[in-house]
């Protein structure tokens, strides 16, 4: 058997016409000029020759009456050189890319697609070997190559390892600092204390429970490391300590606080109570940077409205680390709560059932059976506010005080003490600790599976909570609401405001200011957000589609890098992003492009975890069957998969180009004249004093956000209810 | 498959290569309205078009860093003048002598040594909410600023992130002498409520009345004023330091001509009264023949002290003073 032709004529064609007719170049920043000088040909340079010669012999090949497999290995290797030697040359040369190196490469990727796929190397067809190569390839240029230009940056100083650098910032105040000579405590000591006891107690709970003694021993080091971390954070200074106390309120409490959330909104008795947690959970995602914060210093701060008008209370507490924790929980808790809801769901209530017709009371019932089935949510809940704590650039910007937070440290020490090594330092060490978690994550959850659907009904009503707790919830509920709506409320009126919280008489000046300043670089941002939408959703999909479906060599390399991407906290991929194409051949800096990159990666892996959610609710066998029947993968995923998915995917595609809307640390120093974006205009007014025409901007974010969900949602359930019953 | 990929690469590349005529690409540092108001002026006295990012003056610093290789700006306007002095002596700037130079304030060119174009001048100064301070009496010079009566009304910037706190230490420092200085420093800091990131934020704090004292550039309380906060500006009795904002051309800038046309346009005093009456910046401006707008603090009514740009502003200087700071004021606690 054998096809007479191989699929990669075309490609290869593509390659090579590219390669002649455009230039393999470029001179400076603008992507389309034609330097006759650049152009492949012109230059003359030998891997510019092998490029065009490995496109010719492709052609060749795939032409060629040769066996499948063989013409297969033939065309890997011409393609690899292909590629592998323009890439090559761009290195050398440290030339920008041009038009024609695009084409060039984008050919030879996908002569490569198919030749690994007729080889047999990979398995699947050509669409899927392309893709598991197009998608490596992004998230090599687009994830690693960033990051590790960060690592670069931190420890190689003029061509030379050189850890000076580093040690600087790790050994400056600013980034930690325990023992102070200007305090009347001694620190150090305190620290000490703080780890002998918590070591001692968590021996002592070892030796209560009858364990063994090397555990006891173990115990005793790993709380005694406990115990200094926590005496540390507490009694140091500096931007570590400060992040990581801010991160050990926020964490627990918005887990806590989630699946509080999570409990009412699945089990409550009140329907209402559901409805207002539906609206609650999506305020995060639609509310701009910056605004919020303000909103709680006119609440709450010196001369807040409950705080000093209410309590008659005037207090700075809102600098520092109580302010930023409670905006963070504000923030973060509706994500956790997502997450949370999620495993609540997912509980089987025939379990519980089980449990109750056995004798067990709602309490045992809670403590044996929900606990430990809502484990590995908590651990994501709590991971994700970790991380989200750990990132946040917003609120330690607006609330911060003068403590520093190590993600607003990346930002200062670049653009307040120029010094990129110092950021890229910081960069690495906010890194290395959200990789941290993910690892302690996984070591605690380990193995065991706790998958208790089974895609069979499961029968039964949900058991609803003790009527105590779920008092004691709905209280807790409805001052957050209270509180939140306060919050929200007060953004409107400041908007209104001549000047907020000094003069209330009502203005539309703000909104005239806005519409002049602001509205071209509102649309323009839209326009930017929407683009990038697209490709973060279509990638996301791809990328879920692989890594669910197929078992392939890089697999773990992709799902590492989508990782990277989602964990990195926004300021080090800008700095990444900057590092990586300000020069080289790579240069996209001062550009629409590196902007819609920068949110195509950060937003992919949401687009990625709703896609891996759909997937697994879809049997395989579907596919299977398209495929029995001869249908290529493509045409599978086209015709069986999407039509299936279409809710999920509209989901993902408003949710990434809302996320990109309101995006701000990882596009802060990607702007450039003529692509100015709302968020980072939004900072600049906040600087400048313009909190009215910034609570404008933030109004008007917020209510055309929430429409577009609503709207597009709304559109979305009929979509797909039409297209089920087309395909039906 | 492969044209759905080339389709997307052919629309990012489409999207990213606008036309590229002549046009003044601007790093822009003072105040967002005095920066929005000259585009379309500029481009209605030269027809040529304007695009500015606003960005801190150490940013834009970082940044024409960053970019030295490849300029994406052309020219960097306004904005303390330690960093323009920085990137001439690194190159990556470039001096061009206007036709007005000698319509330009012979003080301010002197001071600076004529190393960068001067645009204007303003002073540092106390931004003071009366109705904050609680009773306490105003405070009419440095040494007042160390009174109890004040503690925790007092706001300064991060003098680790911000210009404007450095200018105000090495003010104080030619004042008293370096030692002298750092003990009045340590007084201060008990009475400070915040250091903020930002060198204009402590007068919002003040003007909301968060604080009651702001240590800032003056012309910068006078703006809040204006704007309608309950502030009152003034500089200390024993003397204030003050900056020298410049118009800098950047290095290689991708497009000289319109580059120049724009300094030499900025320079003359109806590009200058912008400042005032569309840009809320009431600085001094450079060019005498220019109509200081009223609210413009009056420099011959304020104490100015001899400040001495070259020294200060060199770099290893002001690295050895912050680092000082940070060891010996920044940890006291308070």
């Amino acid at each position: 058997m054998g096809l007479r032709f191989s699929g990669a004529w075309l490609p290869a064609l593509i390659a090579i016409v590219g390669f002649l007719a455009l230039p393999f170049g470029r001179p400076g920043r603008p992507f389309l000029t034609i330097d006759p000088n650049l152009y492949g040909w012109a230059i003359g340079h030998p891997l510019l020759w092998l490029v065009l010669a490995s496109a010719l012999a492709a052609l060749v090949i795939s032409l060629l009456k040769l066996p499948t497999s063989p013409r297969g290995d033939l065309l890997v290797v011409a393609g690899a050189v292909g590629l592998g030697a323009g890439v090559l040359w761009l290195l050398l040369t440290a030339t920008p890319f041009g038009m024609g190196a695009l084409v060039a490469a984008t050919g030879m990727a996908l002569v490569l697609g198919h030749a690994l796929s007729e080889s047999g190397r990979v398995q699947g067809d050509a669409f899927i070997a392309t893709s598991i190569l197009i998608v490596s390839l992004f998230v090599l240029l687009f994830i690693i190559y960033p990051l590790f230009m960060v690592l670069r940056s931190a420890f190689v100083i003029e061509g030379a390892f050189d850890l000076s650098q580093f040690r600087r910032t790790i050994g400056h105040p600013l980034f930690f600092f325990l023992e102070n000579p200007r305090s009347a405590i001694d620190e150090v000591g305190l620290t000490l204390r703080w780890g002998v006891v918590v070591g001692l107690l968590s021996a002592g709970w070892a030796l209560f429970r009858r364990q063994r003694l090397p555990v006891v021993l173990a115990r005793l080091v790993l709380g005694g490391v406990l115990g200094l971390i926590l005496g540390a954070m507490f009694y140091g200074r500096g931007a570590l300590p400060t992040s990581l106390l801010t991160v050990a309120i926020v964490a627990p409490a918005c887990t806590l606080l989630g699946l509080a959330f999570a409990l009412l909104g699945q089990r409550s008795r009140f329907r209402p109570v559901r409805r207002s947690l539906d609206v609650i959970s999506v305020l995060p995602i639609i509310t701009p940077p910056f605004i919020l914060a303000f909103a709680m210093i006119f609440l709450l701060g010196r001369r807040g409205i409950i705080t000093h008008g209410v309590f008659d209370i005037s207090s700075n507490w809102i600098y520092g680390i109580p302010g930023v924790a409670l905006a963070q929980i504000l923030a973060f808790t509706p994500i956790a709560y997502l997450l949370l809801r999620g495993s609540i769901s997912s509980l089987n209530p025939a379990l519980e059932e089980a449990a109750q017709t056995l004798g067990a009371g709602p309490w045992t019932t809670l403590k044996t059976i929900t606990w430990p089935l809502v484990r590995p949510g908590l651990a994501a809940a709590f991971l994700l506010s970790m991380i989200e704590s750990l990132a946040d650039f917003g609120n330690p910007m607006i609330l911060g005080g003068d403590r520093n937070f190590l993600a607003t440290e990346v930002y200062l020490s670049l653009t307040g003490r120029y010094n990129a090594h110092e950021a890229a330092s910081y960069g690495v060490v906010l890194l290395a600790l959200v990789l941290l978690a993910f690892f302690v994550q996984r070591w605690w959850l380990g193995g065991g599976s706790f998958v208790t659907v089974t895609g069979k009904p499961s029968g039964g009503a949900l058991a609803p909570i003790p009527r105590a707790i779920e008092v004691l919830l709905s209280a807790v509920l409805v001052v957050w609401t209270l509180f939140v709506a306060s919050l929200y409320v007060s953004i409107v009126v400041g908007s209104f405001a001549q000047l907020w919280g000094v003069n209330y008489s009502l203005t539309t000046r703000h909104y005239r200011d806005f519409m002049t300043a602001g509205w071209p670089v509102f649309l323009y941002t839209a326009r930017v957000a929407a683009i990038s939408a697209v490709p973060a959703m279509l990638l996301g999909f791809l990328v879920a589609y692989l890594v669910s479906r197929h078992r392939f060599w890089g697999r773990r390399f992709v799902e590492f890098g989508s990782l990277l991407s989602f964990a990195t906290p926004g300021t080090v991929m800008g700095v990444a992003y900057i590092f990586a194409f300000n020069t080289g051949p790579w240069l996209l800096t001062a550009s629409a492009t590196i902007i819609i990159l920068a949110l195509v990666f950060r937003n992919m892996p949401v687009a990625i975890r709703a896609a891996v959610a759909g997937l697994a609710q879809i049997d395989p066998s579907l596919e299977e069957a398209s495929t029995m029947l001869r249908a290529r993968s493509f045409t599978t995923l086209r015709r069986v998969l999407f039509p299936l998915l279409v809710n999920t995917l509209v989901t993902g595609l408003i949710f990434a180009f809302v996320s990109a809307m309101t995006a701000v640390s990882q596009v802060i120093f990607l702007v450039s004249p003529g692509n100015q974006l709302a968020t980072v205009l939004l900072l600049g007014w906040v600087e400048q004093g313009q909190l009215g025409r910034a609570a404008a901007m933030g109004t008007i974010l917020i209510v055309s956000m929430l429409l577009t969900i609503l709207v597009v949602l709304a559109l979305a359930q009929r979509i797909s209810a039409r297209v089920v019953r087309v395909e039906s | 498959m492969a044209r759905i990929l080339l389709a997307l690469v052919a629309a990012l590349a489409l999207v990213a290569g606008a036309a590229q005529a002549q046009r003044v690409n601007l790093l822009c540092s003072p105040d967002l309205a005095w920066c929005e108001a000259l585009g379309p002026a500029f481009t209605e006295a030269t027809g040529i078009p304007l695009d500015f990012i606003r960005v801190s003056s150490q940013d834009a610093l970082a940044r024409i860093r960053a970019e030295a290789a490849n300029p994406v700006f052309d020219v960097w306007f306004g904005g303390t003048g330690d960093p323009h002095l920085i990137a001439m002596r690194e190159g990556i700037a470039e001096m061009y002598i206007p036709t007005v130079w000698d319509e330009l304030i012979p003080e301010l060119k002197s001071v600076i040594n004529e190393e960068y174009i001067p645009l204007y001048a303003g002073a540092i100064g106390f931004v003071v909410n009366e109705e904050a301070l609680g009773g306490a009496p105003l405070p009419r010079t440095w040494r007042d600023l160390t009174d109890p009566a004040y503690r925790g009304l007092i706001a300064m910037p991060d003098p680790t992130s911000s210009g404007t706190a450095y200018t105000t230490l090495a003010t104080l420092i030619q004042i008293f002498g370096e030692d002298e200085a750092f003990e009045l420093l340590e007084d201060i800091h008990l009475n400070i409520a915040q250091y903020t990131s930002s060198g204009a934020a402590p007068g919002q704090l003040a003007g909301r009345g968060e604080v009651a004292i702001a240590v800032q550039f003056m012309h910068d309380g006078v703006k809040f004023a204006a704007q309608g906060f309950p502030l009152t500006t003034y500089a200390p009795e024993e003397g204030v330091g003050y900056e020298i904002g410049g118009i800098t051309l950047i290095a290689n800038a991708p497009n000289r001509d319109a580059a120049i046309e724009f300094i030499e346009w900025a320079l003359t005093p109806e590009a200058q009264a912008i400042a005032g009456q569309q840009g809320e910046s009431y600085q001094i401006q450079s060019n005498m023949n220019t109509e200081q707008h009223p609210l413009a603090p009056d420099f011959d009514e304020i104490n100015l002290i001899e400040y001495d740009f070259d020294r200060w502003g060199d770099p290893e200087v002001r690295d050895r003073i912050l680092t000082r700071w940070l060891n010996e004021i920044f940890p006291i606690p308070r």
